[in-house]
């Protein structure tokens, strides 16, 4: 009797043992703190992103390594407090920072395009005496940025960095920006970077959408960038030049006397075939160095179609003409010889003016 | 007159080819020019539309809520009675919720004619006349006809609703108007319709009006002429784009402007009170950058079109009338100079690859050559 009463008793200890060391390591012993109400739903979250340095632009990738100042600014009336002691506000750095935020309700904001772990972070975190709170966070990291090549080499670019609220849809957390923080959210001091001008900060609203219908509130902070066009003329555009040249070459070789060629199409051919060579090899010296530009249409992708396309036209020209002499066959050698002049200056002038036309388009 | 056919001929018809494609080319491209010039218009009028409809709908917002608040049969009571402690307390945590969360920026009763009783936004200022600068105040009380409009308020430029207010028996207590701020109109536009804007006020009655205004708007950046900036969504853009040029020189119809590599729409709209006396002006630009860029593309293409054209015709030109007859006719003429100097020995190779009638006139020729050969 006495030992069921024992086993009872340790049983009911055991029991409210567990029952009381649960909280803890479920870690539900504190709730979240709530949003703050006061001022109604949406609570709005005022942000503003500073471009502080941007070590680099990776096209390739589809990025850029930047360090970044992440301005979140909301109400909070609970955290008002009496103004005594003579400082304009409470601070808090680093880990306080990071204590006090696990206490109070902030923003569950989070740059959404990184790529990889930030290699710098450090937070700072204001409390005003009327309630008002500034978060700063200044973050070192990697941000997945898309490129659109179609107008290379004067194409403008974006930095977009996208901030997202997590955990609670555009209804109840809203992230804003007026002129005060678009003025925060331009570029820092270190405004050098290398081949890219830096234009205008512009933020930007788009909706994020979440399970079950809802939206999250997500701005895009969008830096412009303008490519200067001299750095990438030389590397690129030069042998592209170049090599439009090797096909008009082999055809402007060849010589006409009373209507007959005078140069063996076999050679031209070679020329042809080694010009062939040529722009393959430098499509895929291309392609390896700038990836980005193989994938899509540009103004790279488009010269070197040219290139194939005077190449095939040059090899049909010396088959037709300097090999068979078809149009000598159909129409006689002076049709011919006339055609063969005609081609010599046209030829030229038309593959000169498609190239131009095609860095016009791309600048337009 | 020595004209020589094979140099002439062809110059006369590409002269022609070059003339009427260049034409074309030209027409084309103006018809294009025109085309997208309609499409910037509309969207010149798009944003003009856009702008207006939503100034006159927070216009509208503001004389609702005054219509609202003023025949709450408690505010008309406590009015009435000229009670501003209790028509603060009835009133001012209703206003707080609104200026924080719904763009109204300022809330003011007036006894007649127009005399301040009780500022929302401000209420320990009171009692002074409005009449010189509140000329809508003014016009409600002495005709109790609601108005709205734009107007300069102590505290800044305003989009105004004010409404008659009656004491509980019906008599005339005085009026309430309703503020609705610039800014957040501003922002919304910009959110929705992805438009930038500045709202620029007239200097003079903004130094007469607004004397509650921070220090740091009326300054020597912000000033455009004879205007001060008071609220921009993108302030580093448009001050390049509404210069003080563009802002003393108005234009209603749009221009547009390249800045950065990116050509941008601008209207600038004035802004004008009730009575119709200018007290600023909006400037608002857009992003015509793609149907720049279109007209751009399109000028290129047929340009090169243009040029494709006639070098295609000159080549046929100079082919035809070169191969076909001037080449074969200066052939055939060596041939008969030199069977006149008395040389047989040079007959026409491949006559049948010359035209028909080439070919007679070389059968001619051997004719000629065989047959003194014969009589020989």
């Amino acid at each position: 009797m006495r030992a069921n009463s024992e086993a009872r008793s340790i049983r009911l200890a055991w029991l409210i043992a567990v029952f009381l060391a649960l909280p803890a390591v479920t870690g539900f012993s504190e709730p979240a703190p709530s949003l703050p109400l006061a001022g109604g739903l949406p609570v709005i979250v005022r942000t503003g992103l500073r471009f502080e340095q941007i070590s680099a632009i990776d096209e390739n990738e589809g990025s850029c390594t930047a360090t970044v100042d992440l301005r979140l600014r909301w109400q909070d009336a609970r955290l008002a407090y009496p103004k005594e002691d003579g400082s304009a506000f409470q601070n808090f750095r680093d880990s306080a920072a990071d204590a006090r935020l696990a206490a109070i309700w902030a923003a569950r904001v989070e740059l959404a395009n990184t790529i990889g772990s930030p290699t710098f972070r450090t937070t700072s975190l204001r409390i005003y005496p009327d309630g008002r709170v500034e978060l700063m966070q200044r973050t070192t990291t990697k941000f997945a940025t898309s490129f659109d090549p179609q107008r290379f080499p004067f194409d403008q670019q974006k930095l977009g960095v996208e901030i997202v609220v997590r955990g609670e849809d555009q209804e109840r957390v809203a992230l804003d920006y007026h002129q005060d923080d678009l003025e925060f959210s331009g570029s820092g001091s270190d405004r050098n970077l290398d081949r890219w001008a830096l234009g205008l900060t512009n933020i930007r609203r788009e909706s994020l959408p979440g399970l079950y219908g809802v939206s999250h509130s997500r701005l895009w902070v969008e830096l412009q960038i303008r490519r200067q066009f001299t750095m990438a003329m030389a590397p690129i555009f030069i042998p592209l030049f170049a090599s439009l040249l090797i096909p008009l070459m082999a055809i402007y070789m060849n010589k006409v006397e009373d209507g007959e060629f005078q140069i063996d199409a076999f050679e031209l051919c070679n020329i042809v075939i080694g010009g062939l060579f040529a722009v393959i090899a430098l499509n895929f010296t291309v392609n390896s160095a700038y990836p980005m530009l193989s994938g899509a249409d540009n103004t790279v992708t488009r010269l070197f179609g040219l290139n194939y396309l005077v190449l095939g036209a040059a090899l049909a020209i010396i088959i037709t003409l300097f090999r068979f002499n078809l149009v000598q066959r159909a129409c006689g050698k002076y049709v011919q010889e006339q055609l063969y002049l005609s081609i010599v200056w046209a030829g030229p002038l038309l593959v000169l003016a498609t190239a131009i036309a095609l860095l016009l388009v791309a600048m337009a | 007159m020595n004209m020589i056919f094979r140099r002439a001929a062809p110059r006369l018809l590409i002269f022609v080819v070059v003339l009427v494609v260049v034409t074309l080319a030209f027409l084309s491209n103006r018809l294009v020019h025109g085309l997208i010039g309609a499409v910037e218009q509309n969207q010149f009028d798009l944003m003009r539309t856009i702008v207006r409809s939503s100034l006159r709908a927070a216009e509208d917002r503001a004389m609702a809520r005054a219509e609202m608040i003023g025949n709450l049969p408690s505010v008309r009571e406590i009015f009435a009675k000229r009670d501003r402690e209790r028509l603060l307390a009835e009133c001012g945590p209703m206003f707080d919720i609104q200026k924080a969360k719904y763009g109204v920026d300022q809330m003011q009763f007036h006894l007649p004619t127009a005399v301040s009783f009780l500022r929302l936004h401000a209420p320990t200022q009171h009692s002074d006349d409005l009449s010189k600068f509140r000329p809508m105040v003014v016009a409600v009380n002495a005709d109790r006809v609601a108005r709205k409009g734009m107007v300069i308020a102590r505290t800044g430029p305003a989009l105004f609703g004010v409404v008659p207010m009656a004491d509980l028996s019906g008599g005339h207590a005085g009026s309430l108007d309703v503020g609705m701020d610039f800014n957040p109109i501003l922002d919304g536009l910009k959110a929705t319709y992805q438009m930038e804007l500045a709202l620029f006020v007239a200097e003079e009655p903004l130094r007469k009006f607004a004397t509650g205004l921070p220090g740091e708007v009326i300054t020597e950046e912000n000033r455009r002429g004879k205007f001060i900036k008071f609220h921009s969504t993108h302030w580093a853009l448009m001050k390049d784009l509404a210069t003080e040029t563009d802002v003393m020189n108005v234009a209603e119809e749009g221009f547009t402007r390249k800045l950065r590599g990116i050509t941008y729409g601008v209207l600038v709209l004035p802004l004008r009170d009730p009575a119709g006396e200018p007290l600023g002006l909006l400037a608002v630009a857009k992003d015509f950058s793609a149907s720049r860029a279109a007209s751009g593309r399109s000028v290129v293409w047929q340009s090169l079109l243009a040029l494709f054209a006639i070098v295609m015709l000159a080549v046929v030109i100079l082919v035809v009338i070169r191969g076909f007859v001037s080449r074969p006719i200066q052939m055939i003429t060596e041939r008969f100079k030199a069977l006149a100097e008395g040389d047989r020995s040079r007959p026409i190779e491949q006559p049948e690859t010359l035209c028909q009638e080439m070919r007679d006139l070389a059968g001619t020729y051997e004719q000629l050559r065989t047959s003194d050969e014969k009589e020989k």
